[in-house]
């Protein structure tokens, strides 16, 4: 009995959903297949359960000829009737039920604002559904590779982060936006960027120039490095969210814009680099969407202290975390076999110290752009 | 000479003018002379002198000085001491006329710190001229000369008793003693004379009252004001029967009443545990009565006197007995003193230390004594008879602490006799788990009480002492959870700040953290001081009880609500000090104790892991059915389907799965099916009501686990 209704009732829903986009009915539909195998489960007396693709490191690996890194087939397990999963179980389901709410109801949130739509006390308990925030990120990214579904797809984003100028112009939502007449502040890359969202006009630039940080980003900016170099200038804040990385590909891919990296000379500039060109461990799913195997590393270099005459007291010397860390990242397969690459790290080991991009200051306030990204222009002086 | 030249040679040369002068003339090379000569040190005393304060020192005396090894070095433990005493000899004595026993004790407070404690049985009573030696003079007994299990050995205890109480309070020991129904009971007021460690009787010129059986004497008691128990207490609508015979002591002395641990609540509950054929009525100072009421009618089993065991005998005691034998050969004597050693024994005995077996006791010196002592260690004795000894029984063991101590599984285990250093011994092990503590039945009035006679000087000294099952743990997390700084004094606290404390002492659940509780008895006698010290504390701490579901840390008391009694039957129980208060470590004691309690954790571990079990199904059913509402609501919001449909459906494929995961499964796979019979002999389990174990568990595992 219980089956017939059920069934008549998810074709209603569907019915509903008519005035939706395809990809809002394809991920509807995906989540409605979540529901169904509970459904299907129960009704048999079965063990309801989810196969969830593994995010670890282990179910990784770096595919030589796409040169990104891939994910693998392992997957998790996760059943309702297990102690140590009921809750994740739980949550889960909880999670596709939000996202199917976002869908019907046309609107985007971000994560935090999924978070307390789906907190609350289990009735009948002091239990909540979600005690923090961070006990429901993992979750979104569990119900994102399950489904293969992008979070964009889910209606869900992060914050803002990171800028972009430079003469391209394009549409966001409709509105027309020309980046060479953002002012200061730059064009705040939204962290949905898909074509959907973003579409590109028009654009003269001859490459795209990621920097680190907003600082260094203002300083390009404030020079009018892009006008002077007909590049596009973007900046991701530290580790790039995915709105930036998706950003950066689209132009790298459909504009065929050579991407080059200004980022500092430690373990964690390696990783940025690492991410923008092979994918993240993390989102090993999305790497086909944002990995840019072709993108430059241009600096800073370990040799770039005795190649600028840097003072010594602008260096900062490595802890042992950032050993460690550097070690590490020179051990992975995406590095292992590039030897100017393994030079690099050795370098900066054998060096003691890290440099940051701020450090050039030193030598004049626009040394980095008038000197430092010049000079490696025009030597094509990069690492791959 | 001798005396003077020893005390001139303590004229030390540092003492003397020059000395100090830092001058070293040649005259103190000689110190003694010169000490002499110069005359300025005094003779202190002569020989004659001092032969003139040397005198015989009564043990009366040297007990007076040294109470503190009786048992009276406060007033708290004289208080419980003078109980103790007249208690365990009251039950000897019944025991030995073969009278079920009745004891009565009254404490009431004189006035100040005084108090007038009596005590009252239904003994044999004791024949009037035996009255003032048994209570007015120490080291006067029968138990001392015989190896027999009894409470008493020395007897010391109850004389003590009375002379702590005339020399704090002057008052006399009052005895009430009657043999017979019809034969006069006799009334004394005794004291004893320190010096000459003799009775004085006070009362009727020295001799003692007589008191006429019958209405006669009853008028008698009240006019003189003589308390007396007249009558067994009978139910509602009987006649109540007369006491045939007994012996009523009251003892005046200083002493404090203070509850908790090491006092005469504690000893007295204790005693009912390990006596389970005793009743026992208590009225203490605040006027609460309470009955222990006996949960048999059999009295255990008559030890019986035997001779000492060869082994067991040491060269001193050995030569005693030589001299004191009428034994004409040396076998002769051997085979009647000793037990355990027939003509052949005696007679390798003999060859053994190269002695005829006919050489007259007589003329046995310390030299043939010595190597008679050395070829009994190397031969071959069977070992003691041990029928001497009278264990409680396990069945008597699981009755006793059933009564007394609440829980929801008993065991009990009784090792067979064993010796040590030629004494049979006996271990007895019984053991409740579960139940509620102390604290779970403090009342508000109670907790009041226990505050103002406490001497604690921190809330926490006085939470560790005052409760069972409260330790260092415990106490810190409930003056956490009720917002006292650590170093609150109990008796500053007002009505609030109590009531606080009592709601956090019933709301910080103990039975965790709450370390085990062990009584100790030797020969049906609770030991309630230096437990540290005792070889059975030892024994517990030394067992591995983690294997048996129980937490322990390296060296220390394992965790739970677990009460542990530990009983030692011998014929000479060997204490570590004449107070009587720990039991001294020898191998094979430990080796029994070592039995005697993985034989209760055996059982423990069985009833415990069965008791995990369920509770672990309780809990992931509870788990389960937490998240399936939730689930249910989800999917159906999802694909418009029937919640109550889908959420009975997976309530029963729950049910299912929990029942699945609870049957344990063999090596091959296979279902094991375990009853509930297999715990053996003597296991007790109080069947617990399934909502008793859910409020249980919700309880102890707080909101997290909660169910519903």
């Amino acid at each position: 009995m219980a089956k017939k209704t059920a069934r008549r009732k998810v074709s209603k829903t569907e019915e509903k959903n008519g005035k939706l986009s395809a990809k809002d009915r394809k991920t509807l539909k995906s989540i409605g297949g979540l529901a169904e195998g509970v459904n299907k489960a129960a009704f048999r007396g079965r063990d309801p359960h989810l196969e969830i693709p593994s995010r670890s490191l282990s179910n990784v690996r770096y595919n030589k000829t796409k040169r990104f890194i891939e994910m693998g087939r392992g997957k998790n397990r996760r059943e309702l009737f297990n102690l140590s999963q009921a809750k994740s179980y739980m949550q889960t389901v909880l999670v596709g039920n939000g996202c199917r709410q976002l869908i019907n109801a046309g609107k985007t949130t971000s994560i935090r604002g999924l978070y307390y739509l789906l907190k609350h006390t289990i009735e009948g308990t002091r239990e909540e559904t979600f005690d923090e925030q961070k006990d429901c990120d993992p979750i979104i990214e569990d119900v994102e590779v399950m489904l293969s579904a992008l979070r964009e797809e889910l209606h869900l984003y992060a914050k803002n982060a990171g800028a972009m100028v430079g003469p391209i112009t394009l549409v966001d939502s409709g509105d027309e936006i020309d980046c060479s007449r953002m002012g200061s502040g730059g064009y705040s890359i939204p962290s949905i960027a898909e074509p959907e969202v973003v579409q590109f006009k028009r654009h003269t630039a001859k490459f795209v120039l990621h920097v680190e940080k907003d600082t260094v980003w203002r300083r390009f900016n404030e020079d009018k490095f892009w006008q002077e170099h007909d590049c596009i200038l973007t900046h991701g804040g530290g580790q790039p969210p995915r709105g930036v990385r998706r950003l950066l590909h689209r132009l790298h891919h459909e504009l065929k814009l050579p991407v080059y990296c200004l980022l500092d000379n430690d373990p964690w500039g390696y990783y940025i680099y690492s991410v923008i060109k092979q994918g993240s461990i993390n989102l090993a799913y999305e790497s086909k969407r944002m990995a840019i195997p072709a993108a430059r590393y241009m600096g800073m270099r370990s040799k770039d202290y005795e190649r600028c005459g840097l003072s010594s007291s602008v260096t900062i010397g490595l802890n042992d975390n950032d050993v460690k860390r550097a070690k590490q990242i020179a051990g992975y397969p995406w590095f292992a076999n590039k030897k100017a690459w393994q030079k690099e790290i050795d370098l900066m080991l054998q060096n003691g110290f890290k440099l940051e991009v701020e450090a050039l200051i030193n030598k004049g306030i626009s040394y980095v752009t008038q000197e430092y990204v010049p000079a490696r222009l025009d030597d094509r002086d990069f690492l791959d | 000479m001798d005396i003077d030249r020893n005390i001139e040679g303590k004229g030390v040369p540092g003492l003397s003018p020059q000395a100090t002068n830092g001058k070293r003339s040649p005259a103190t090379e000689n110190g003694r002379t010169r000490v002499a000569k110069s005359g300025t040190r005094r003779r202190r005393t002569t020989a004659q002198s001092m032969a003139a304060q040397q005198r015989n020192i009564s043990v009366s005396e040297f007990f007076a000085k040294n109470r503190h090894l009786l048992g009276f070095d406060n007033p708290r433990k004289a208080l419980l001491t003078t109980v103790k005493e007249a208690v365990d000899n009251s039950l000897d004595a019944c025991e030995e006329a073969g009278i079920v026993p009745e004891i009565w004790v009254r404490i009431e407070c004189a006035k100040g710190n005084r108090y007038s404690v009596a005590i009252q049985d239904n003994g044999p009573g004791i024949v009037k001229r035996q009255v003032p030696l048994i209570f007015g003079k120490l080291l006067y007994g029968s138990k001392f000369h015989r190896l027999r299990m009894s409470r008493g050995q020395q007897g010391i205890g109850i004389s003590a008793a009375g002379m702590y109480g005339k020399l704090t309070t002057g008052k006399p020991v009052k005895i009430t003693t009657k043999i017979s129904v019809r034969k006069p009971a006799h009334y004394y007021e005794v004291e004893i004379d320190t010096k000459h460690n003799v009775p004085e009787i006070h009362n009727g010129r020295g001799e003692g009252v007589d008191i006429p059986p019958g209405e006669k004497g009853r008028a008698y008691m009240q006019r003189h004001g003589i308390e007396w128990v007249s009558h067994y207490a009978a139910a509602e609508g009987q006649t109540p029967k007369e006491l045939r015979s007994g012996t009523r002591v009251t003892i005046e002395l200083e002493g404090k009443f203070l509850r908790g641990r090491g006092s005469v609540d504690e000893y007295l509950q204790q005693t009912a545990i390990a006596n389970p054929h005793v009743t026992l009525h208590y009225v203490d100072p605040e006027g609460q009565e309470r009955t222990y009421e006996r949960s048999t009618t059999e009295l255990p089993v008559e030890p019986k006197e035997i001779k000492p065991h060869p082994y067991g005998v040491e060269l001193g005691h050995l030569v005693t007995m030589l001299k004191d034998s009428k034994a004409v050969t040396l076998s002769q004597f051997m085979t009647s003193a000793f037990s355990r050693v027939s003509a052949a024994v005696a007679r390798r005995i003999c060859e053994a230390a190269n002695l005829s077996t006919r050489a007259s006791t007589r003329k046995i010196g310390r030299d043939e004594a010595d190597a008679l002592y050395q070829a009994i260690q190397q031969t071959r004795i069977s070992n003691p008879a041990t029928d001497c000894i009278s264990p409680i029984g396990e069945d008597l063991l699981l009755k006793g602490l059933h009564h007394v101590v609440p829980g929801e599984f008993y065991a009990a285990a009784t090792r067979p006799p064993a010796v040590y250093r030629g004494n049979p011994f006996q271990i007895e092990v019984a053991l409740a788990y579960g139940g509620g503590n102390s604290v779970e039945k403090l009342t508000y009035e109670v907790l009041i009480e226990l505050l103002g006679h406490s001497d604690a000087r921190t809330l926490r000294q006085f939470l560790v002492n005052t409760f069972d099952g409260i330790g260092s743990d415990s106490a810190d997390r409930i003056i956490k959870s009720s917002g006292f700084g650590s170093r609150q004094s109990p008796a500053r606290m007002g009505p609030a700040d109590i009531k606080s404390l009592l709601d956090a002492m019933q709301n910080v659940t103990l039975s965790e953290k709450q370390s085990m509780q062990i009584m100790r008895y030797a020969n049906r006698v609770p030991l309630q001081f230096q437990a540290a010290g005792c070889a059975i504390t030892q024994g517990v701490i030394n067992t591995n009880w983690r294997s048996y579901g129980l937490s322990q840390s390296r060296g220390g008391m394992p965790a739970g609500p677990v009460t542990v009694m530990v009983h030692m039957a011998s014929v000479w129980v060997p204490f570590t000090s004449e107070s009587k208060e720990a039991v001294a470590a020898y191998p094979e004691i430990e080796k029994e104790l070592r039995l005697a309690l993985q034989a209760v954790g055996r059982k423990l571990g069985m009833y415990l892991r069965r008791r995990k079990r369920v509770k672990q199904e309780g809990e992931r059913r509870s788990i389960f059915l937490r998240y399936l509402g939730e689930v249910a609501t989800a999917v159906t919001e999802i694909n418009g389907g029937d919640r109550q449909g889908l959420y009975e459906q997976l309530l029963k494929v729950a049910k299912r799965k929990t029942a699945e995961a609870d049957t344990n499964l063999d090596s091959r796979g296979r279902a094991i099916v375990e009853s509930d019979e297999d715990y053996g002999r003597n296991v007790l389990v109080v069947e617990q009501r399934p909502e008793d174990l859910l409020v249980g568990l919700a309880k102890t595992d707080d909101e997290q686990k909660q169910l519903f």
